[in-house]
């Protein structure tokens, strides 16, 4: 019977992203259990609507998390469309798409420099970082803003986009994909990475369907979900097939992160190459009354909307169902029995988007 | 006039120690893609510590601090002076645990795991740190620095294995990646800071400082392979320890931080294998 | 066994040079849309108060009576809800964003033709 520590971890930690607090039972460096404790950074931001009315909503709900702000914005905005029958017209569809995607990459991103900062590599951080920024400035060039863009609006979006912009942005992301595939080779070749990460924190597919997990934590089990086959925005008109590995374990999520960064830039070609010309948006009148589900696929997994409208100009009820709240049962179930050296990676292998989790 | 030399030695290595912990800083950060600090930030860094409070847990914590700074003041003046160098390693590792028990003594969590982990690397490292010693007697029979320096050829040659294993060691002791379990320079960790954690102004200054020296110390080790008794050897040597140096910072900016296992089970075998055979066959020699 | 495969990329770097910018000594070019500070051309501004009604946040203040409009900066999100319901168009996002400062900075502006009828009489 080992000397047993109890270790306060988080809610402010020099390796998470945001606060989260975990109370782990140590012993000589094994991990035998974890207590989560969330609830840091509500801000009570679905009580908003009662406040706010279902226009000014928009900028409150893309405001819900930093990093996957565009598809917040797009799935209210989704919902309300569905609610009040207004067809957006083809071209803000594929620019909302071609948001989408870009806002995929940044994410992945943001994602692999956090995880190599988390096993002690700053070079593969800052060098990941540094990728990532180039994907922020179109996003300045286009919309105004690097993280919160404010573009999407109830029936369409708000800036376009000149085919110069476009052949530009395909041009900054052809050279982007050579410097990403130095980078994917160290990531996913490297010994001392694999060292890190391969055979920490399994989770089998039977696991990973019983406990829930969504986005890359389940595509890297084996399970083939991936909602943008349903077809939402301009996704029914563009190719792709969903990646899917079935290790399971932090290296697998890794290639899976990695692949889907290069399947968004081979779909913003796509869709550059087939976008109508037209208008970008249409005008909404009166209010919305009905309810409606809407999902999407955000970086992080599936995320549902829920839209309750009663006819006024402020809505009834708005929730979100996070990716990250319905991955943290799966988190719990790999952090038993691991090593304190594996908590800050098996942390960030599920992309805890705590932001999101408590708005 | 041997006085004098004593305390030229405490006042000037620290300063070279922060001009190298210095440049280590800014070519870290051109190779990240940035810009750097200035390179004398590591000075400006300790007199900005000297001005703030130290919240201390208890006095020892602290008192264990300033010991170890002193246990290392005495190996840099053992070594540069021409000492022995078995005493020098003693002495350090010495330091070294005083240094551990000050991690003990603040009872926090976070420094508790990062004594231990600083313990394990201590048991990584001190075996090929002896076996450096027994074999620079086996090429120069004399413990004494100032005569293996006087030697007629550079130790190197007949100790490349030995070399080898020193600098793989050497990126414990300059607290480096893959191996910079303990104590982290970048933040980022797992256990925060590990031993550093509860330490703050003043001490935190001491631990800086006691960097300095320990840097110091190991490029002293990596010049004696190369030192001769004439003159110019000392410019090679001096261009050994510049290299020995930015290799250490490629390597440091080349891998992911492993677990201490994996640590503990290289160091040894690097140290089994290059190191004793590298002695094995030296014995047939002499 | 691939170690060191970072090595191309960090001696690519050291080669290159710094790839950041060092702000405030060197500044960023900002782009044509990047949204900065919102102004108003009042003159034009017929104190209707569709932007106050609209604005998410409550930074904009109008008061019909006394003929001013003001905005508190840093209370505005640069979202350009303002600019787009402006009957008059006489709100415009610039491409500088606001400074940081201090405190609360309230700016205030009042309609010059008004403030002239009153004094030339």
């Amino acid at each position: 019977m080992g000397n047993r520590t109890v270790i306060p971890f988080g809610p402010q930690h020099p390796v998470l992203p945001e606060p989260i607090h975990l109370d782990l039972v140590l012993e000589d460096e094994t991990v035998l259990e974890a207590v989560p404790r969330i609830g840091y950074i509500h801000r009570g931001l679905e009580k908003l609507v009662e406040k706010k009315d279902f226009q000014q909503y928009t900028y409150v709900a893309e405001r819900i998390c930093g990093i996957c702000s565009f598809m917040h914005g797009m799935g209210y905005c989704m919902a309300i469309e569905s609610i009040m029958d207004v067809k957006v017209p083809e071209r803000a569809e594929f620019l909302r798409t071609i948001w989408a995607e870009l806002s995929r990459m940044h994410s992945h991103l943001l994602w692999l420099g956090l995880l190599a900062d988390a096993f002690g590599f700053e070079s593969l951080f800052m060098h990941s970082w540094r990728l990532r920024e180039q994907v922020l400035d179109i996003f300045e060039e286009t919309t105004g803003g690097r993280i919160i863009f404010s573009v999407c609006e109830i029936g369409g979006v708000r800036k376009d986009v000149s085919p110069e912009t476009l052949n530009k942005i395909s041009g900054i992301l052809l050279s982007m994909e050579k410097e990403l595939k130095e980078l994917a080779k160290v990531f996913l070749n490297d010994s001392s990475v694999k060292y890190r990460t391969r055979g920490i924190g399994v989770l089998s597919k039977q696991a990973a369907f019983d406990l829930g997990a969504v986005g890359p934590m389940a595509k890297a089990s084996g399970i083939n979900m991936d909602l943008r086959t349903q077809g939402y925005a301009a996704y029914s008109k563009l190719q792709f097939e969903p990646i899917v590995e079935t290790d399971g374990d932090s290296y697998a999520r890794t290639s899976v992160r990695l692949r889907e960064i290069f399947q968004s830039i081979d779909l913003i070609k796509q869709a550059v190459s087939i976008i109508p010309e037209g208008e970008i948006r249409v005008k909404v009148t009166g209010n919305p009354n009905g309810e409606y589900f809407t999902r999407v696929e955000q970086p992080r997994g599936e995320v549902i909307y829920y839209v309750k409208a009663n006819g006024s100009k402020f809505l009834d009820r708005f929730r979100v169902r996070t990716p990250t709240f319905a991955n943290v049962p799966a988190l719990l179930e790999t952090l038993k029995g691991c090593a304190l050296a594996d908590i800050p990676i098996l942390i960030l292998t599920i992309d805890p988007c705590i932001s999101c989790t408590e708005r | 006039m041997f006085i004098l030399s004593v305390i030229m030695i405490i006042i000037l290595a620290p300063l070279a120690g922060g001009l190298l912990t210095g440049t280590d800083r800014v070519i870290t950060a051109r190779m990240q893609g940035r810009q750097g600090p200035p390179v004398l930030q590591p000075f400006y860094d300790v007199f900005k510590l000297f001005q703030k409070e130290s919240i201390e847990v208890n006095l020892m914590h602290r008192f264990y601090v300033y010991i170890a700074l002193i246990f290392v003041m005495f190996t840099t003046v053992i070594m540069l002076t021409g000492g022995d160098i078995l005493l020098a390693i003693f002495a350090l590792t010495l330091g070294s645990i005083f240094f551990v028990l000050g991690g003990y003594a603040s009872n926090s969590p976070y420094s508790l795991i990062g004594s231990e982990r600083e313990l394990m690397q201590m048991m990584a490292y001190e075996p090929m740190v002896l076996l450096t010693g027994i074999g620079l007697y086996y090429a120069d029979k004399s413990f004494f620095i100032k005569d293996i320096v006087s030697g007629q050829a550079p130790a190197i040659l007949s100790l490349p294995g030995v070399f080898l294993g020193l600098l793989f060691i050497l990126i414990f002791k300059l607290r480096k990646s893959p191996f910079d379990l303990s104590m982290g320079h970048h933040g980022h960790q797992e256990i925060v800071q590990g031993i550093k954690t509860e330490y703050s102004g003043k001490d935190l200054a001491v631990i800086e400082i006691t960097h300095w020296y320990e840097v110091v110390i190991a490029l002293t080790l990596v010049y004696v392979f190369f030192a001769t008794r004439a003159p110019v050897s000392s410019v090679f040597a001096v261009l050994a320890c510049i290299l020995v140096y930015f290799l250490e910072i490629v390597i440091d900016n080349g891998f992911a931080r492993t677990k201490w296992q994996f640590a503990l089970k290289s160091a040894w075998i690097v140290t089994g294998v290059s190191g004793t055979v590298n002695l094995v066959v030296l014995s047939f020699f002499r | 066994m691939s170690i060191l495969s970072m090595s191309k990329i960090l001696f690519k770097s050291i080669l290159h040079g710094p790839y950041t910018v060092l702000y405030p000594i060197r500044k960023k070019e900002n782009y044509e849309h990047t949204r900065g500070r919102v102004d108003i051309t009042v003159s034009d501004c017929i104190f209707c108060g569709l932007c106050q009604r609209r604005c998410p946040t409550g930074a904009i203040r109008v008061d019909k009576a006394g003929s001013t409009w003001s905005i508190e900066r840093l209370q505005c999100i640069q979202c350009n809800y303002c600019g787009e319901v402006c009957p008059k168009k006489c709100l415009k996002m610039g491409n500088q964003y606001t400074s940081p400062s201090f405190g609360n900075v309230r700016d205030d502006y009042t309609n010059a033709r008004v403030s002239d009828n009153t004094e030339n009489h």
